[in-house]
């Protein structure tokens, strides 16, 4: 899967640079490239979970509220990664779990965190949330391929994760380029 | 009257080349401050200027480091953070980058690979690295720090040397036309002031005068030796006449007009010298007034004097061209009278004894009868030098008054 990066010659506008990245990767819509190291210990993978999970939200923009506004994390299934789930967002801004039945989740969830859970559930969550300003998250999609926007994974080196860009396109959030940029990344981070 | 003409016109051509030189060397010498000066300033502002660029430049490439590996941070993403910087490190003139996490544990480095063109002047410029702080969401997450280096420096102090270069050759030959013309310009002119000077002192020529010249300062130098060679020929001239006239007063007696005793003593050596030459003969006739002192007490002195003009010109009208009549005291006259076939001596003094008798108005109305004794001595035969001359000649005139008073 090659993936073309294009740098422009013009260095000053890092945003035209970074969207024009994304312009050139039309499409390869999922792609595994963050790297994050975990440390050892107890608590390490815990931590590194709820680090990049605060990082995406803060990344995130919803069309209400500011970057300040608290937001609502629903858990739907078995996280795989942690069962301590509490996103650590840098900054201001702050994120308040509820574990939540594939069932019961209401509009009033801004983040759909997706565990292991029935695929007929997921699918369904997934059809839910088109069009609505949620942003989701998945640590049992490896490849990304089901539909969630971010997708966790555990590798060797640490935790990565993918970005599903059709995902995001599809609703109403908007996502920091840089961000998508780390996701879609470069093949050889993987 | 030629004077000294030591002075070749080898002299006028050294100095000139001088005067050449140093017009050169002098506007040369300016133009050099001035280009230099100009250069200088102009180099220094542009380094100042583009050393203003570069550490704006550092700052933004420091920025733009910022936003680019800021997420990068936020997943603690080493990779990421790499790829981050990688925009940075085709900006020209980046040394070396580094990017550390918010406990400052360097996450990554780059170091340019070109080596540093001037270590020191590296030094000078950006002794410290620019330095960013990374934040998100309002909070400190890591810092990028940013070297810059010398080469864009370099390359227009090269370039601003170079054109600096240029400039000078440029001006150096603009100089040289330059100082070649106003030399031209002004030597000429000068040269032509000289060439008057030179002739008048040369030649005398003081009817020269200097044109104009077309140069203010040179025409009121020009005017003022014009009027100077003015001033200098009118002396020339008064100085000529008065000359003549002192010179014709020395040897010319006043009252007749004829030649002095002086005057006589001189022509009387020329006479005898050319004639001892030529081997010819001439007579010497001494004449001398009779009773004239009583004239001059019974008629006045007035009536003496036209007496002994009368008497001069008379004389004179019975000599021939090339004779030599001379007044050489109060009422003595001489004569030198070249000898030939026709004249004989002793005729000649009968036929002046004979005009003379004729008579004289005198200014009083009177006439008056004038009577010379006339004394005849000739060369070779009674003498021949001019002392013997003339004493044969006065004694031959004593010896005729004798006759006469006895008559």
């Amino acid at each position: 899967m090659p993936l073309k990066r294009s740098w422009g010659r013009c260095q000053v506008l890092a945003s035209l640079f970074l969207i024009g990245a994304l312009v050139t990767t039309p499409q390869m819509s999922v792609q595994a490239a963050s790297q994050t190291a975990v440390e050892d210990g107890a608590g390490g993978m815990t931590r590194a979970v709820n680090r990049m999970v605060g990082g995406i939200v803060s990344y995130a923009r919803w069309p209400t509220g500011s970057a300040a506004t608290a937001r609502t994390m629903c858990i739907v299934g078995t996280p795989r990664l942690t069962d301590r789930m509490a996103p650590d967002v840098p900054g201001a801004g702050s994120v308040t779990v509820r574990r939540v039945a594939a069932a019961a989740v209401t509009p009033e969830c801004d983040i759909l965190f997706l565990g292991r859970l029935p695929v007929a559930d997921r699918r369904q969550l997934i059809a839910w949330v088109r069009g609505r300003p949620i942003l989701t998250i998945t640590d049992d999609d490896a490849a990304c391929i089901y539909g969630a926007m971010f997708c966790l994974g555990n590798r060797a080196a640490g935790i990565s994760f993918s970005v599903n860009i059709d995902a995001i396109g599809r609703g109403p959030l908007r996502i920091d380029p840089r961000v998508l940029r780390i996701g879609v990344g470069e093949g050889g981070a993987s | 009257m030629t004077g000294p003409s030591s002075t070749p016109p080898v002299e006028r051509i050294g100095a000139r080349t001088t005067l050449q030189k140093l017009l050169s060397r002098f506007h040369f010498g300016i133009t050099l401050f001035a280009v230099a000066l100009s250069g200088l300033t102009i180099l220094l502002a542009g380094v100042t200027a583009l050393r203003g660029y570069a550490d704006r430049n550092m700052e933004l490439a420091a920025q733009l480091g910022a936003y680019g590996v800021e997420p990068a941070l936020v997943f603690n993403d080493p990779q990421a953070v790499r790829e981050g910087l990688e925009p940075l490190t085709h900006i020209p003139g980046i040394a070396r980058l580094r990017v550390l996490n918010d406990v400052g544990r360097p996450v990554t480095e780059w170091t340019s690979p070109a080596a540093d063109p001037a270590p020191t002047l590296t030094r000078i410029f950006f002794p410290r690295p620019f330095a960013v702080t990374v934040q998100r969401n309002g909070s400190a997450i890591g810092t990028i720090e940013v070297w810059g280096d010398s080469s864009t420096l370099i390359d227009y102090v090269r370039l601003g040397l170079l054109a600096g270069l240029g400039c000078l050759l440029i001006t150096a030959f603009g100089t040289i036309f330059l100082a070649r013309r106003f030399e031209y310009e002004l030597v000429k002119p000068l040269n032509e002031i000289a060439t008057v000077a030179h002739d008048v002192r040369l030649h005398r020529r003081f009817d020269k005068r200097v044109q104009p010249l077309g140069i203010a300062e040179l025409d009121r130098l020009g005017g003022d030796i014009n009027a100077l060679l003015d001033e200098l020929q009118g002396w020339q001239g008064h100085m000529e006449s008065e000359r003549a006239l002192l010179a014709h007063r020395a040897s010319h007696d006043t009252l007749t007009a004829l030649p002095n005793r002086d005057a006589f003593d001189e022509q009387l050596a020329l006479r005898i010298e050319a004639a001892a030459g030529r081997g010819s003969r001439f007579a010497l006739l001494f004449i001398d007034a009779d009773n004239f002192k009583a004239a001059n007490d019974n008629f006045g002195h007035a009536a003496g004097d036209a007496v002994l003009v009368a008497l001069s010109a008379r004389i004179q009208d019975a000599l021939r061209e090339g004779d030599f009549a001379a007044r050489i005291g109060g009422d003595e006259f001489i004569v030198i009278v070249e000898l030939d076939e026709e004249v004989h001596p002793e005729a000649l003094a009968g036929r002046i004894r004979t005009v003379v008798a004729e008579p004289i108005l005198l200014p009083g109305g009177e006439t008056y009868r004038a009577a010379v004794s006339v004394g005849v001595a000739t060369f070779p035969d009674n003498g021949s030098d001019a002392t013997a001359l003339l004493t044969a000649a006065d004694a031959a005139m004593y010896a005729d008054k004798l006759t006469n008073r006895s008559r």
